[in-house]
């Protein structure tokens, strides 16, 4: 898999640039709009991670170019502006997803796998661990190849677990991923808990291990070990 | 009243004032020349006739108009008004009668001689009725003037009032106010069109500085948040260390959030939500009770909801979300274990009531809309929903009330859509 980061921001592009390698992903980086046309006109991407405002350009002419090469790359606008108007603006040039900053960088790691899920049409649509086996065009989960009835948010949950193996995740990013905004009528992050342990509740019994660690004081990891 | 109207009364009065006394003036003037004319006529005849008397000893013959009366017994002499009898059109007309003493063939005799003064009452009906019409013509010119103005002067004044009407500085438009040649009009219309282009470049800056705000402050908090979430990747961190890193994760989160809701205060009272598209909020309040339902069978809450097909509002669609979730959160946030969640909504009014935390008498609930004002010092919400919700309400004309029922501590947000 093979990423490319337009990010101006130093400090952002590096840390970009490493936590998705630990990822596994090969990983460019381009820190201006030159840099960025240029690669883009010479090497294929899976998926661009694109920043809209740049120092000598706009990001969403980016697109345009991308679009206009009819390039297989997937692309995820980050946007500092966060005004309505880019948002559309870029859906509606084609782009695949967009996140405002801040964000976290696990929510990002699982935009940049939900899309190259989507765009991956030959390629093995399901997610391994062990025992289980995730489906996410059916939203079915398997243990030893036996489906595991879940609620859907406890599938959002597994599945965000499963996108980020023995990842550090904070209890702010699973709760935004998964509840979005009507996480705000929860006073605490107890709720998490409480379906955290219904979701490992129902993989135990169908005889798949405890994957799920608790972090403390910072949240939850999905491991093995 | 119409500021040509208020100028016309003031002329009007004036006209009438100075008319009346005109006219007095003349009438008089004219009475009073008139009756000198008369007796300087009756003191010439006065003198003939003494003269004629003196030369030949008697009177001549009838030699004036008028009458001539002479008596033998005193008449007091001088001059005076009298009323004779016409003989041929037998009626009382009035005349000017000048008696003096004459000494005719050696005894005292008195005329009276008489002048009358039917033509000095003609001329005086003559001005009076020329000056009433004068006086109708002038005012009645001052109407029809008025309305011609008012029409035709007041023209670029009406169409410079109607484009302010439908001034809109959100549309970043200059005013186009077409010339005139009536200078205050032109001066009106210039001072209004540099009024306008300052007003637009002070609200493209104005938005401009939002903007970058939100642009320039959201880059270090996405560097901050990024960072820390490395930090915590690190395998060798120390143990200690993690919970510290969460807080400082959290309150980077709290900030991004803080800074979220600001701007979109400000976006809100900078009216950058001019966009409207009709929203069912039955739909939308559906459809967020279903995304929230997880945290209401959480709280064990009794849910009641009424929500008819009330037709659409025009709103712009993140104000709509932002005003249904802030107003929904809120109410689950606050609410109690085995609570009532109940949610009316009616063709002009939401009203969202829930159990709460028993209101202090000390506690005022305008406060609640007070930005940061929060019921829970703890919480982690940046207490600004409420503030939100009012300023999304203040935009759209709607009206916020709070009401609290002590009995059952419920508390409720009514949003009153048209009032």
């Amino acid at each position: 898999m093979k990423l490319l980061i337009v990010e101006d921001e130093p400090a952002l592009r590096t840390s970009l640039v490493e936590y998705l390698r630990q990822d596994g992903y090969v990983v460019e980086a381009a820190a201006n709009y030159a840099q960025a046309h240029e690669k883009i006109k010479l090497y294929q991407y899976d998926c661009v991670l694109l920043d809209l405002t740049l120092p000598d350009g706009n990001g969403l002419d980016l697109l345009r170019t991308l679009r206009a090469d009819s390039s297989p790359a997937g692309v995820l606008i980050v946007s500092a502006r966060g005004a309505l108007d880019d948002k559309v603006l870029g859906l509606e040039l084609g782009a695949d997803d967009y996140l405002a900053k801040p964000f976290h960088l696990s929510e990002l790691s699982a935009r940049l796998k939900a899309i190259i899920r989507r765009r991956q049409f030959q390629g093995q649509r399901q997610l391994l661990f062990q025992e289980l086996t995730v489906l996410p065009d059916q939203a079915q989960v398997l243990v030893h190849g036996e489906a595991v009835a879940l609620t859907r948010k406890e599938y959002d949950l597994l599945l965000y677990l499963l996108t980020h193996p023995g990842r550090v995740l904070t209890k702010e990013s699973i709760a935004e991923h998964v509840w979005g905004d009507a996480a705000d009528a929860a006073d605490s992050f107890d709720f998490l808990y409480t379906h955290l342990k219904n979701l490992r509740r129902k993989l135990q019994e169908k005889g798949a291990g405890d994957y799920i660690r608790s972090v403390y004081g910072v949240g939850y990891k999905f491991s093995a070990e | 009243m119409k500021l040509l109207t208020a100028t016309n009364r003031y002329h009007v009065l004036l006209a009438a004032l100075l008319f009346t006394i005109g006219s007095g003036l003349l009438y008089f003037g004219v009475l009073w020349a008139l009756q000198g004319e008369a007796e300087e006529r009756l003191f010439q005849q006065r003198d003939y006739l003494r003269r004629e008397v003196q030369r030949t000893g008697r009177l001549p013959g009838t030699p004036f108009e008028g009458r001539m009366q002479l008596s033998t017994t005193p008449q007091p002499e001088g001059l005076r008004d009298v009323l004779l009898l016409e003989p041929l059109e037998n009626e009382l007309e009035p005349y000017r009668q000048l008696t003096f003493r004459l000494q005719l063939a050696g005894r005292p005799q008195w005329v009276s001689l008489s002048k009358s003064l039917l033509e000095t009452e003609d001329v005086r009906l003559l001005i009076m009725w020329l000056l009433l019409g004068v006086l109708g013509a002038l005012l009645g010119c001052m109407v029809l003037l008025n309305r011609w103005l008012a029409r035709r002067l007041w023209a670029p004044f009406e169409r410079t009032l109607q484009q302010l009407r439908t001034y809109d500085v959100r549309q970043h438009q200059v005013l186009q106010l077409p010339g005139t040649r009536i200078e205050e009009f032109a001066q009106l219309n210039l001072t209004l069109t540099r009024l306008s282009e300052r007003v637009a470049a002070d609200y493209a800056s104005l938005k401009e500085f939002t903007e970058n705000a939100a642009h320039e402050t959201r880059t270090p908090l996405a560097i901050m948040q990024a960072k820390l979430e490395q930090l915590l990747q690190l395998p060798d961190l120390p143990a200690p260390a993690g919970p510290l890193v969460a807080d400082l994760y959290a309150a980077v989160q709290r900030l991004a959030r803080l800074h979220q809701g600001l701007t979109l205060l400000s976006k809100i009272e900078n009216q950058q939500f001019a966009q409207a598209v009709p929203v069912s909020l039955a739909a939308l309040l559906r459809e967020k009770l279903d995304q929230l339902e997880g945290f209401i069978e959480d709280k064990q809450l009794r849910l009641e909801v009424s929500l008819p097909a009330t037709g659409t509002l025009p709103l712009h669609p993140a104000l709509a979300d932002s005003l249904v979730s802030n107003l929904l959160h809120n109410a689950i946030r606050h609410n109690q274990p085995g609570g009532l969640l109940r949610v009316m909504l009616t063709g002009t009014e939401l009203a969202i009531t829930n159990t709460g935390p028993p209101l202090a008498p000390t506690q005022n609930p305008a406060q609640f809309f007070e930005r940061f004002r929060k019921q829970n010092a703890t919480s982690d919400s940046p207490g600004l929903g409420l503030s939100i919700v009012q300023g999304i309400a203040v935009f759209y004309g709607f009206e916020v009330r709070y009401e609290y029922a002590a009995e059952q501590a419920l508390h409720t947000l009514r949003v009153v859509f048209k009032h």
